[in-house]
């Protein structure tokens, strides 16, 4: 039993010291450049919802001024079994321009 | 007193938690830091067969850096609090982005999405946990760097880490994920940043090219594991062959299987056809091109009959049998006279080409996959049932004919018991197979939900006391897996569990460790 609360306080050790000097334990290479991020609604659609949408796999969507309350409820909840798509994937600002894409006709673009 | 929150970690209060939160927002800042009903939802919906309410997460926190994550373990530990880590999220089918108990904290790495290195001459690539096949796919092709990636079906929205650390499969001759990973960097419980292999050692340029480093081989305890968090994954890419002939070969029936597989596994083993190859029955092929409600009124799976009539009007076999040859030309014209050869043995076989196939819309899905390039054309699967409703039973079989026909056989008639179609394929390692079938079910239909839990339930019953061992299950299945293999492997993974991470605090669950 001893030696397993030694174990716990050597790891309470370490914790402590991540919160305190985290600096100290980051990896060489952790330079902040920015990671992915969509360019516009078109891109989205291109390389998420068109593989299904434009494909006969789901129903189309596009220029049939679907509301975008709705789109956006789907996107975000799915439906039966079209996957939910999480705010980590597409950026509630980059939902808007989806949106925006999805719900506008084609002529509008 | 109502609580603010959805759901809460099992044995932690509110109180607590809330001191978990108020750190986890000091790290991440508050628009990283999701709790409300609105920001969860994507991170509940299941295709499982049990309420959502059983995987409902009490919060997603979403760190971009290997800082963020160390801190982050820091606060789990500090206040008990478990988290669930997903990648790009999209495990469909194994319980998604949601975690494996109610009340755990999803750590999602989306964002943390950054292409470290692709390396043209020595093939691989070095990523973090966000990046997703699209973003790599693009990434490659923008720079002409003329390698292939190896993807599962629903390639574009899912992402080479979670996949591999899942030890999920693609299609291409690098099909077999985890075999081609090579050096991994996990944060640890304690908060520690292990690099695997050669990684562990300063200055070293071979972390991404050579797998084993010294000593004991730890990369595989990260996967399908709770262990640690995965932050950075190498693997090796495939160089874009000169010459691709995909084809597929059709069978009129079921007990084809045992030519099919006698005939496959030499070519497979002996490396003539060298990817995984994919043997799929007419109902799986057949949502892409046909209707259920055009063969079946009424309760019941589809009758032997019905099926038949589907590959009648749609030109499909009852076994369809998708591979492809990868070199030059001159490699592939030999080859593909010992494939012909081989197969036309019999008489049964009907070899395609691209040629015959044309604008087929299940082979030109097929093909794409066996290339590595992007089609989320498997989802037709959905449209069967209907219903939303999925859960992948995937037992491994022998490569061996008379094993296949037996699971087959097997998962057939326990599925009709419960009034379910056989959607199933084998896809083709060396020596085995992953037996995938895809339990498809309507989960807006509360009766046809309980005999879908029942009837995998009873899968998985069936098929461990027959010596088959399913590679990979759903979350809410995963303890019933974990017993099938005993209690020796179980206590070996019970011990790693507490001697890496004695607070319990990384996925408590997952592969039934706890
Ligand atoms: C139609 C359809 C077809 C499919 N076909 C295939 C197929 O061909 N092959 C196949 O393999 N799968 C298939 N799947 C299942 C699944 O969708 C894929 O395996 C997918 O790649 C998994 O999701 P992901 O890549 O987003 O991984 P994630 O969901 O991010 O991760 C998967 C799991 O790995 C673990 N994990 C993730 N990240 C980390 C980390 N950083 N550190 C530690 N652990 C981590 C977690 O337990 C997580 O649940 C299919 C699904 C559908 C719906």
């Amino acid at each position: 039993m001893k030696i397993i609360k030694l174990g716990q306080i050597v790891f309470g050790f370490i914790f402590t010291a991540i919160l305190a000097i985290s600096p100290a334990w980051s990896t060489p290479e952790e330079t902040p450049h920015p990671g992915f991020a969509w360019q516009n609604g078109a891109e989205i659609y291109a390389k998420i919802c068109a593989y299904c949408h434009e494909a006969q796999v789901g129903p189309p969507i596009r220029n049939r001024e679907l509301p975008p309350a709705y789109i956006r409820a789907i996107v975000r909840n799915g439906k039966r079994a079209m996957p939910a798509f999480r705010s980590s994937e597409i950026d509630d600002e980059s939902l808007v321009k989806l949106v925006d894409f999805i719900s506008k006709k084609e002529t509008e673009h | 007193m109502t609580s603010q929150y959805i759901a809460l970690p099992k044995g932690v209060a509110e109180q607590t938690f809330d001191a978990a939160i108020s750190s986890f927002r000091n790290v991440l800042g508050d628009a990283a830091v999701l709790t409300s009903a609105e920001q969860l939802a994507p991170y509940i919906k299941t295709m499982m067969p049990v309420p959502d309410a059983n995987h409902m997460p009490s919060a997603a926190l979403l760190a971009t850096t290997v800082e963020q994550i160390q801190k982050i373990v820091a606060i789990c530990n500090q206040h008990k609090v478990p988290i669930w880590t997903i990648s790009t999220g999209k495990n469909l089918g194994y319980g998604s982005a949601a975690p494996a108990e109610r009340g755990q904290v999803v750590l999602d790495l989306k964002r943390m999405n950054r292409i470290l290195e692709v390396d043209k001459d020595l093939a691989y690539a070095l990523v973090e946990p966000g990046v997703t096949y699209q973003q790599l796919y693009d990434y490659i092709n923008e720079h002409k760097l003329g390698l292939w990636l190896s993807m599962p079906a629903p390639t574009a929205i899912a992402g080479p880490v979670g996949n591999t650390l899942d030890r999920g499969v693609g299609y291409t001759p690098y099909g077999e994920h985890f075999l081609f990973a090579c050096g991994m960097e996990v944060v640890l419980a304690n908060g520690e940043v292990l690099r695997t292999g050669m990684g562990s050692m300063p200055n070293s340029n071979t972390w991404q090219v050579f797998k084993w480093g010294y000593g004991p081989y730890l990369d595989g305890i990260f996967t399908q594991s709770n262990y640690g968090i995965v932050t950075k994954f190498g693997f090796w890419l495939m160089p874009a062959p000169p010459a691709f002939k995909p084809f597929v070969i059709q069978y009129q029936h079921e007990e084809d299987i045992v030519e099919i597989v006698e005939t496959i596994r030499p070519l497979r083993i002996n490396g003539i056809i060298p990817n995984a190859v994919v043997i799929a029955h007419a109902l799986y092929e057949a949502p892409v091109i046909a209707r259920r409600s055009d063969y079946v009124s009424g309760p019941g799976s589809i009758s032997d009959e019905a099926v038949r009539k589907i590959t009648k009007d749609h030109k499909l076999g009852i076994w369809n049998v998708y591979a492809a040859l990868y070199g030059t030309q001159e490699q592939i014209d030999v080859n593909w006279q010992i494939v012909t050869q081989a197969f036309g043995r019999s008489g049964k076989a009907k070899i395609l080409t691209e040629q015959e196939m044309g604008d087929d819309p299940a082979f030109n899905y097929r093909a794409k996959l066996m290339r590595g390039d992007m089609t989320l054309t498997e989802f037709s699967l959905y449209n069967w049932r209907g219903g939303g409703g999925s859960m992948w039973f995937a037992p491994v079989s022998q490569a061996r004919g008379s094993e296949t026909l037996k699971q087959m056989a097997l998962t057939k008639q326990i599925l009709a018991k419960y009034g379910l179609d056989y959607s199933g394929e084998f896809i083709v390692g060396m020596r085995d197979m992953h037996h995938i079938v895809d339990v498809l079910y309507d989960k807006t239909d509360p009766e046809q939900t309980k005999a879908a839990y029942q009837c995998f339930d009873e899968l998985l019953t069936v098929f461990s006391a027959q010596g088959y061992g399913t590679y990979r299950v759903n979350t809410a299945f995963m303890d019933k897996v974990a017993e099938t293999y005993g209690p020796v492997q179980r206590n070996v993974h019970k011990t790693l569990k507490h001697a890496l991470d004695p607070n319990g605090i990384l996925a408590p669950g997952k592969s039934g460790i706890r």
